[in-house]
């Protein structure tokens, strides 16, 4: 193929990203760093170079008004992924685009639409009062005058800091501090926010406050696009119509929490019997039907819970409940529960770690 | 021009939340001139002749040369100093994710320094005329003129030192040696006419010999631009030539960064 074609085609997406809901286009994004060696390894071969792999061919794309995580230990290459949507990392291979725009040849562009909130509260001036912290990034923004002032108090009042807008940055609380930095991120009302780890330095009160807004404020309100790279999966949880798991620079897997659930390990569903260590139940274990994986204690009526894995969705879950009722398992309750993210994202990263030792 | 003036705004409004480090800032600089004053008549008798042909009067002389030296170290130190801390704090980082480039962002962080030391200078200097310095005020602009020459020819070495700090986060003994040799060899206390003729070559090669020769010649003899021509000649060379050199560096030193992602890491 031609290199014409192949810009021909990559405009041609990008053109009909702009035209469809597609604002983030992340495709087959490779970034590999140089690794630091020590002397003894630099003398013995000066000219040799080792690199470490931080995104191996990544791709997602995330739609108009998403709110999108990035699920990842630390070293997953969330950050890494944060900074090359933001232009501050120049990717080895593969594309980035936000609304049509690619991150390396219009970067410009691309940061007047989307905008990182860098959670380190030292990027802001705390010798300098908020308002003179956003007036200085709105200039930045090519905002001026009275346009730049209206905004400047629009944020402060947004992010419930007006009160405070006149004070040294250096007397605000974390919490203020990340309110600020938000606003500051908000400046040039981006339709994309990054935000990297945001309530990591809040107490557990005041990220739940956070996140609250968030949801209410930026998404419902501002109608942002919103990619948040977190290693809470409560977080993620709460806020993500969608999550990417990303491993060792690999997406595991992406989707809705619920999807994930099913496509991975199926339904949890909790069973209530008084026959627990019933045939019928160990042989729809044998043969893999359930996966019972855990057991609760018996209570004073002699009934107990068993925690069961079904693979293969409400369907399988109806039959085997009707193979347990013919055959004979008393059963009082049985209903659907919800694999916690935080166990699903062990189990994705565990099972893809298999497939490769496998390999 | 306004993220500039915005970025020298925010710079003030710090460097004023200060306070008595920036009164002690301009009061110690009274201080400093008086035993300059004193040291000066002292050595008069025997500095006379040496600078006959850049004003004949030794005080004027070294405080000409002192003032220039202070925008000398400026222009060399000062935009490594911001990339370290910039680099450091995050506030490189959040800078480039606005729309605005990297060198209006570097531009607007040091230029209040030269604002401040410019106001230092005019300290200086009309301390200096009122203790009986011969100033020929009304050469000032060309005299500034100069001097802005000067600190184009210096400030490229505070470009080659922030793309150091860009690759190896150190500047190494760059800055130091050229205010060092600068210091020594480029006339800030004697003329460069009586250091020994084996470092006449190395003197020739610094833009300082050029610049504070014609700077006195005008400052304090009142001279015609005209007659310093060469001298500012050879200054103009020197800034386009190493303004030329150190922006192509350190724009490899920032893409080279961009591609480590070592923009944010100290």
């Amino acid at each position: 193929m031609s290199a014409t074609a192949i810009s021909t085609g990559a405009a041609e997406k990008n053109r009909s990203d702009r035209e469809r809901d597609v604002v983030v286009r992340v495709d087959a994004l490779v970034k590999r760093f140089a690794v630091r060696r020590g002397w003894k390894a630099m003398l013995r071969h000066p000219r040799a170079k080792e690199y470490a792999t931080a995104l191996g061919g990544v791709s997602f794309e995330v739609a108009r008004g998403e709110f999108f995580g990035l699920l990842g230990e630390n070293g997953a290459g969330k950050t890494t992924l944060f900074k090359v949507l933001a232009s501050l990392v120049t990717p080895d291979a593969g594309s980035v685009t936000v609304h049509g725009f690619d991150v390396v040849r219009d970067s410009e562009r691309v940061r007047r639409l989307l905008a990182p909130v860098i959670a380190d509260e030292r990027s802001l001036n705390w010798r300098l009062s908020a308002r003179e912290n956003l007036r200085l990034f709105a200039a930045l923004h090519d905002l001026r005058g009275a346009a730049r002032d209206q905004r400047v108090s629009e944020l402060l009042e947004l992010t419930g800091i007006a009160d405070t807008g006149d004070k040294m940055v250096g007397q605000f609380s974390s919490g203020m501090k990340q309110r600020l930095l938000i606003a500051r991120a908000l400046l040039s009302r981006p339709s994309v926010l990054l935000l990297d780890e945001p309530t990591r330095s809040l107490d557990p009160l005041g990220a739940r406050r956070f996140r609250e807004f968030l949801r209410e404020e930026i998404v419902a309100r501002q109608g942002c696009t919103v990619l948040i790279a977190t290693h809470k999966a409560e977080e993620a949880l709460e806020l993500c119509n969608r999550v990417a798991i990303l491993d060792k620079g690999v997406v595991r897997a992406a989707g809705t929490p619920e999807e994930l659930s099913r496509r991975i390990v199926g339904e949890r569903y909790r069973l209530w019997t008084l026959d627990p260590s019933h045939l019928a139940l160990a042989s729809l274990e044998t043969r893999g039907v359930i996966h019972v994986i855990g057991r609760g204690e018996r209570d004073e009526d002699g009934w107990t819970p068993l925690e069961l894995e079904i693979p293969g969705g409400p369907r399988v879950a109806s039959e085997v409940l009707a193979h347990m009722a013919s055959a004979g398992v008393t059963v009082s309750s049985f209903e659907r529960g919800r694999l916690p993210l935080a166990e699903l994202i062990e189990r994705i990263v565990e099972s893809r770690g298999k497939e490769g030792a496998r390999a | 021009m306004h993220k500039w003036l915005a970025m020298v705004r925010a710079s003030w409004l710090v460097g004023t939340s200060y306070r008595m480090a920036m009164v002690t800032s301009l009061g110690s600089l009274v201080v400093t001139v008086i035993p300059v004053y004193f040291i000066a008549r002292a050595l008069q008798p025997m500095m006379a002749k040496a600078i006959e042909s850049q004003g004949g009067e030794y005080f004027g002389f070294v405080l000409i040369g002192i003032i220039t030296f202070m925008f000398l170290g400026l222009a060399v130190n000062s935009l490594p100093g911001v990339i370290r801390g910039s680099v450091s704090s995050g506030t490189l980082e959040a800078y480039l994710t606005t729309p605005t480039r990297l060198p209006t962002v570097l531009a607007g962080a040091v230029s209040y320094d030269f604002l401040w030391s410019f106001a230092r200078a005019l300290v200086l200097i009309t301390t200096g005329a009122v203790l009986g310095a011969h100033i020929a005020w009304g050469k000032s602009l060309a005299a500034a003129g100069i001097l802005g020459l000067i600190v184009l020819a210096y400030l490229p070495f505070g470009i080659f030192g922030a793309a150091l700090m860009l690759w190896f986060r150190t500047t190494g003994p760059l800055p130091k040696a050229v205010i060092g040799l600068s210091g020594f060899l480029g006339g800030v206390y004697y003329p460069t006419h009586v250091i020994p003729s084996w470092l006449h070559s190395v003197s020739a090669a610094l833009p300082l010999t050029y610049g504070l020769r014609a700077l006195r010649r005008v400052l304090l003899e009142g001279a015609p631009l005209a007659s310093v021509a060469t001298d500012v000649g050879i200054l103009s060379g020197f800034a386009v030539v190493l303004c030329a050199l150190s922006t192509l560096t350190f724009a490899l030193a920032l893409r080279d960064a961009k591609r480590t992602g070592s923009l944010a890491q100290y």
